[in-house]
């Protein structure tokens, strides 16, 4: 199948991120909002978020101006009806998930096939709400779509391996690294992550060393990109713990009870990068080194 | 013989239908019968332009999703009762595809069979971005057209009769020969069709003739010419070496990428599109990356558009010095490409200071000769300096018809 029109159901960071690298591969692409100042909203993020990439040079004005006109954001669900592939990009609530499947399925031809973007969630519970599971498959994108390398394509109990294929095709055409997972909570990556995140804040609350140095230790020397508690505050510290919470309730496993200096900086209001605290300071979308005292602080 | 010459990008093909012989081919008097392009492929609104030689030109928007679709739309209109130039398809004899990248294995041109396809496939690790369009352009030609020959020409092929001393980096020995990291150069069709246009404009036999070849457009490259043979050329294994161009950086110490990718926190991607695309004149004007615009606001006392034409000229005056050196002396200095043609004032300002290697610019003379053949320096200069433009079209016409009359 040519996947020319791409739908995507919420406007969030991860559903303007998959927009961006969509339409920056030349797929048109309408993104459904819940309200037309929200849709108005999201459009003005794109466009700062490809500003940001213009003066990192990552892009050209023109290749800017190509991405903003492919893009089309709406507050009317039924028109991803026209597409050729809805993806589900709403918060991670297997509600709030569900209903939009139920939605899709009120407004869209029996053939279309919906993808499911969670990091977390049953695909198969999500899947049935949608009355075409065989038609359903999930895809774990990593944010920032635009540059990770790598996707989960998830199969849920009755996805059928038409739609999955259609699911590879699609990350093919992105350029993406595809791996097949079967439904599992937290799939591979998210499950295999959170404990290693959750230890790093562990030695933090215990006092083993600070979060500068357990960040340090573990980015040097195993080449990380990004030390455990950078990587967490960049995520947002609400939305790990909220995973490891459903996995801890989802596989019983104590190794997915939330670290409690998590629990506690949530409910502080530190939340990471976006509330320019977390276990390290931010300004915008730098971290900044904080006086020392401060940062003791923060730690602990 | 009518011959279609393709040139196939990610989304866009042009091309054009050339009459040549060749005894055309001798007098430099074959030409197109209708040239054109079809742009936005993949779209509902892609954009055919058509101008057939001497007559309207016609626009078409029209929904074209991939290159077969694109090239059988060029049929069509070459063959349209009202608007074409040919009857039918069959009319065309042989068709020419531009290919960018040859690797080491085309040192010429050459008519394409399934083996060809394989070698050219080869090399696309080289060339990502360029060769799988290519290709995918002869593809959709070749089940177009399947009866007819089709020819590919390299922009690398020229370049290959380089020596050694010439195209190799000074790195680890092994990394040429594991992944082939060496020098190609580029428009190499260009080079080679001034260097052979000059020779009727020289009157002296190419056999003991050294030429500097300047192909500057946005991209551009500088190649030395010895015996009708590329010995060196500015580009390199990518076209980001050498001079300075609209949006590309040239010559760079590498340390300065890896130095500014950790202080601005960029990735490979991030840093590669700087320096083909936020580079150059563009670049370091922070201005623009046409040579009209930056020589109008130079005038006008814009300092960084001075500056980046400052840049521009100097690097190329390097280059020809530095070639003329390497051949032991030049015999002639040829202009071409879009600045090359037309830039009078850049022309007079890349060759000033190298007079006392014989090379001068005839102010009255250089300043008429915009977009045609001529001859720019003095009668009594020892080195002649010429501006020929450059058809790279025509040179992939005149080489396929050469590989069908089994002649090159």
């Amino acid at each position: 199948m040519e996947i020319r029109k791409l739908g995507i159901v919420g406007g969030g960071s991860m559903g303007k991120s998959i927009a961006e690298k969509v339409a920056s591969n030349g797929i048109d692409v309408t993104v459904v909002e819940v309200s037309e100042a929200k849709a108005l909203r999201a459009r003005e993020e794109l466009a700062a978020g490809l500003e940001h990439e213009l003066q990192k040079w990552g892009i050209t004005q023109s290749e800017k101006k190509v991405v903003l006109s492919r893009v089309t954001f709406v507050a009317d669900l039924a028109r991803v009806a026209g597409t050729d592939l809805v993806i589900e990009t709403v918060h991670e609530d297997l509600e709030a998930k569900k209903d939009v499947m139920r939605r899709l399925e009120e407004v869209c031809p029996p053939e279309r096939i919906f993808i499911t973007n969670t990091s977390t969630l049953s695909i198969t519970e999500i899947a049935a709400a949608s009355g075409r599971p065989d038609k359903v498959v999930g895809v774990h994108f990593l944010y920032p779509v635009t540059t990770s390398p790598i996707v989960e394509i998830v199969r849920a109990v009755e996805t059928s391996d038409h739609t999955f294929a259609t699911a590879v095709a699609l990350a093919r055409v992105l350029d993406k690294t595809v791996i097949e997972v079967f439904d599992s909570p937290g799939f591979v990556m998210t499950r295999a992550v959170l404990p290693f995140l959750n230890e790093a804040m562990s030695l933090v609350m215990e006092g083993v060393a600070s979060a500068e140095d357990v960040d340090r230790a573990l980015q040097l020397g195993y080449e990380f990109k990004f030390g455990p508690l950078e990587y967490a505050d960049r995520v947002g510290l609400d939305k790990v713990m909220g995973w490891m919470e459903h996995l801890f309730r989802e596989l019983g496993d104590v190794k997915y009870r939330p670290c409690p200096l998590l629990r506690k900086m949530v409910r502080a209001g530190y939340l990471g990068r976006k509330s320019g605290r977390g276990f390290f300071l931010y300004e915008g979308h730098r971290r900044v080194e904080a006086p020392h005292r401060e940062r003791k602080e923060v730690a602990r | 013989m009518r011959v279609l010459v393709l040139n196939c990008g990610s989304s866009s093909v042009k091309y054009q239908l050339v009459e040549t012989t060749l005894a055309m081919i001798e007098s430099n008097s074959d030409q197109a019968i209708a040239k054109g392009s079809v742009e936005r492929i993949g779209t509902a609104s892609a954009i055919h332009t058509y101008r057939p030689a001497g007559r309207e030109k016609v626009s078409v928007v029209k929904e074209i999703l991939e290159h077969r679709v694109a090239i059988a739309e060029i049929l069509r209109i070459l063959t349209d009762r009202e608007t074409g130039v040919i009857e039918k398809a069959a009319d065309i004899e042989a068709v020419g595809h531009r290919m960018v990248h040859g690797g080491e294995k085309f040192t010429q041109s050459v008519l394409v069979d399934r083996e060809v396809v394989r070698q050219i496939e080869d090399c696309s690790e080289l060339a990502p971005l360029h060769n799988p369009h290519n290709l995918r352009g002869y593809d959709a030609a070749r089940r177009l057209l399947p009866d007819v020959p089709h020819a590919a020409v390299f922009d690398t092929a020229y370049h290959q009769s380089m020596p050694a001393s010439a195209y190799l980096y000074g790195l680890p020995y092994v990394l040429y020969a594991r992944h082939g990291i060496r020098r190609y150069g580029f428009h190499g069709t260009s080079h080679r069709f001034v260097g052979w246009r000059s020779k009727a404009l020289l009157g002296r036999p190419r056999e003991d003739t050294r030429l500097v070849t300047c192909h500057l457009g946005n991209g551009a490259s500088v190649c030395a010419i010895a015996q009708g043979k590329s010995v060196d050329t500015s580009m390199g294994f990518t076209p980001l070496e050498g001079l300075l161009m609209g949006t590309r950086c040239g010559d760079l110490d590498p340390a300065v990428l890896f130095y500014i990718m950790h202080k601005e926190d960029l990735t490979e991607h991030q840093a590669t599109t700087m320096l083909n695309k936020h580079s150059g004149l563009y670049g370091v004007s922070g201005l623009s990356n046409d040579m009209v615009e930056l020589l109008a606001a130079e005038e006008k006392g814009h300092e960084r558009a001075k500056l980046a034409l400052d840049l521009f000229c100097y690097r190329v005056r390097k280059y020809v010095a530095a070639y003329a050196g390497a051949m032991g002396g030049v015999d002639a200095v040829i202009f071409t490409g879009g600045i090359g043609e037309n830039a009078a004032p850049i022309r007079a300002r890349a060759l000033a200071g190298l007079e006392f290697m014989g090379i001068r610019v005839d102010p009255g003379k250089n300043a008429a000769a915009v977009g045609k053949e001529a001859e720019i320096s003095p009668p009594d200069a020892p080195v002649k300096v010429l501006v020929i433009p450059t058809n790279e079209e025509l040179i992939i016409a005149r080489d396929t018809l050469r590989l069908v009359e089994g002649v090159l």
